[in-house]
């Protein structure tokens, strides 16, 4: 279909979890901003989960992408015409 | 789907909740970035109309049923069912198990396949296969009347959050939320919009996971939070699933178990799942049989954890959301005195003040990204399904029969943005008159059960006529719009829907607007199946030959290819049922 889906998955993943982690670590001891999350330091863990989860979605969306770039030797379908 | 309303009041509010910091802001705005490239990135593979509409008909199980599960979880509906869980107590999950699991399980294994080898493009045009033009043309007009309304209706509910939580204007919400929806599905379709909800559904996951986890924590674990909503409500029929519902009297939502199981969890949630054509074209996008009978498996699967991010919160906001002060936070009704003169938080908000509570910089923006991204996709669901049944079963079919494929495409692409339109032209009526919100979400309803009547008939009885069926639509429909106004007319009319009509005042001053409409929809859907029978005997039936591939019966089911045990849909269905059974066993 052109796109595997766990690309662009991935990629928000990695870029928001990468953000949220980078800010966590930035932030990392700051009380009175981790107050409300009961004192644990959320932006860097749960960026961090996050970003994992992204790299796992991109890379098996990568790999899976690799050999559907070769030339395209079956016939599409042709295309269907509404069934009035 | 069961949207509980969201409160008009919120409109009087002055003063946001809270406001987003750069790295929030960073974060909402890449969302929009994807969004929008997913958009531009399909469009050069949607050139035909099977593209265009079905996506091509190659999604694979997991995308199809990821979306088909998505498409329902708007925001709109999040909120409302949080507000919900707060006000009646776990009662509420029963919309997300037994309202929506079974029909689920049950369009997978033995629906499917007739939409599927029928190859229908959607519910109007099976209902043409089956019935004729007039099931048709009643179906897909009220369908597409009701799609844009109520994507409208969730673009207003967007604006208006956004509003109270963060302060945006209004004008400046709607305008955004229907341009970029308007734009992705535009350029890609069925496809674009089915990969943007793949996206949305797993962001809705990351961005409200934290809340129940980070309560839980706080109230010390289930077996604390259960004890302390004892303690809080005076009664533990708040955390009780199955064990209050012998009687109207014994617990908060004034429902009996037959309303339950009768009206929700086969009427209504039978109707939504199997024939509400929002759903139903997710799946109909699937590579093949098997994906298509896998993907509302898959869904349920998923739907079955929902409640721990939509229900949960608003149990935990019983007992840990607190004001200024360092007192609990009682929220109001919509409309109340206290919501309306008092500054107080009404029900509905309660999914919004737990985010705040919880999430700061960072977090909040993901979890602001969850709701705009829950709204995005209910409309977007709305629109994609709209320009099908227009281009497809209005446009194609009464006005413009034997035009090129790319005219269609063309068309298409045209009514999404006509649609769109529509829907922001909705959005500020309902600006000007919030009550309207309250009408569109009942005239859902109204379609609903009877049409699950008529297909199911349809599916199953090869006697059903063409008649039966046209008939049989139209009467259970109107039974549904009758008996709305009868209680719209006098509320001590919800006796006779609950077969007592002796009811003491007490009792029908119980029965909540939600616990009418179960029965509303059992009995516009047995009006429906009465009436379709009644009329298929009296008249002629419809020959063998047309009702090969679209009734059970007359149809020989191709072999869908699984060999092994785990490959077969069945088996999965049975795994997640038994899950279900166990968790309402747990919690009875």
């Amino acid at each position: 279909m052109g796109l595997d889906i766990r690309i662009p998955l991935g990629l928000v993943f990695l870029i928001i979890g990468g953000i949220m982690a980078l800010f966590g670590l930035y932030t990392h001891g700051d009380a009175a901003l981790y107050q409300r999350s009961l004192g644990i330091d959320i932006n860097l863990v749960w960026g961090g989960l996050m970003f994992a989860f992204g790299a796992i979605m991109f890379f098996l969306g990568k790999r899976h992408k690799a050999p559907e770039d070769a030339p395209d030797t079956h016939n599409s379908a042709p295309s269907a015409r509404p069934r009035h | 789907m069961h949207v509980a309303p969201i409160p008009a009041i919120l409109l009087l509010a002055t003063t946001q909740l809270t406001h987003l910091a750069p790295v929030d802001l960073a974060i909402l705005l890449l969302y929009f970035a994807m969004v929008i490239f997913i958009g531009f990135y399909v469009k050069g593979s949607t050139n035909t109309s099977e593209q265009f509409f079905l996506a091509g008909r190659e999604m694979s199980a997991w995308i199809a049923g990821l979306s088909f599960v998505s498409a329902n979880l708007g925001s709109l509906e999040l909120m409302g069912w949080a507000g919900a869980a707060y006000q009646y107590g776990i009662l509420a999950t029963h919309w997300y198990w037994i309202g929506a699991i079974p029909a689920m399980l049950f369009l997978g294994i033995v629906m499917m396949p007739f939409y599927y080898i029928s190859k229908t493009h959607s519910v109007p045009g099976y209902l043409q296969l089956r019935f004729g033009e007039g099931a048709r043309a009643v179906s897909g007009v009220s369908f597409a009347f009701m799609t844009v309304l109520m994507s409208g209706v969730n673009m207003y509910s967007m604006a208006l959050v956004m509003k109270v939580v963060l302060g945006w204007d209004i004008n400046f919400s709607v305008w955004v939320g229907a341009v970029t929806v308007a734009l992705y599905v535009m350029l890609g379709g069925l496809r674009s919009a089915i990969i943007n909800e793949v996206l949305q559904f797993v962001l809705i996951w990351a961005g409200a996971a934290l809340i129940p986890i980070l309560g839980l924590i706080e109230a010390g674990g289930w077996t604390n939070l259960k004890a302390q909503i004892a303690v809080r409500m005076g009664s533990s029929d708040y955390m009780h699933l199955w064990s209050t519902l012998g009687s109207f009297k014994d617990n908060p939502m004034g429902v009996h178990w037959t309303g339950i199981v009768f009206g929700l969890g086969f009427v209504i949630a039978f109707g939504y799942w199997t024939t509400d054509f929002l759903v139903v074209q997710r799946v109909l996008s699937a590579n093949n049989l098997r994906s298509a009978r896998m993907a509302p498996i898959i869904g349920s699967a998923f739907k079955m954890f929902v409640p721990f991010f939509v229900i949960l919160p608003g149990l935990l906001a019983l007992v840990l959301l607190k004001d200024s002060s360092g007192h609990l936070m009682q929220l109001y009704p919509d409309g109340s005195d206290m919501v309306l003169h008092h500054g107080a938080h009404s029900f509905n908000e309660v999914l919004p003040l737990m985010m705040i509570r919880y999430l700061g910089p960072g977090l909040l923006g993901l979890g602001i990204t969850a709701l705009i991204a829950g709204f995005m996709s209910g409309m977007a669901g709305n629109v994609s399904a709209f320009s099908t049944v227009w281009t497809y079963d209005l446009y194609g079919a009464y006005i413009n029969k034997k035009a090129p494929d790319a005219h269609y495409v063309s068309m298409g692409r045209w009514s999404t943005i006509v649609g769109m339109l529509i829907s922001v032209g909705t959005a500020y009526l309902v600006m000007g008159a919030a009550s309207i919100m309250d009408y569109v979400q009942e005239l859902f309803s109204f379609f609903i059960a009877p049409l699950f009547g008529t297909v199911i008939l349809g599916m199953l009885w090869k006697r059903a006529s063409k008649a039966g069926g046209f008939w049989g639509l139209l009467a259970g429909t109107a039974s549904s719009i009758f008996m709305w106004l009868m209680v719209l007319h006098d509320k001590a009319n919800i006796r006779f829907m609950i077969l007592q009509p002796h009811a003491s005042a007490d009792t029908i001053l119980r029965v909540q607007a939600m616990a009418a409409n179960l029965y509303r929809a059992a009995w516009s859907w047995l009006v429906c199946v009465l009436v379709t029978v009644v009329v298929s005997y009296c008249t002629r039936p419809t020959p063998e030959s047309q009702l090969t591939g679209l009734v059970y019966g007359s149809t020989i089911i191709p072999d869908d290819g699984s060999t092994k045990i785990y490959e077969k849909p069945i088996f999965w269905a049975i795994v997640v049922a038994t899950v279900l059974f166990a968790l309402n066993l747990w919690l009875w």
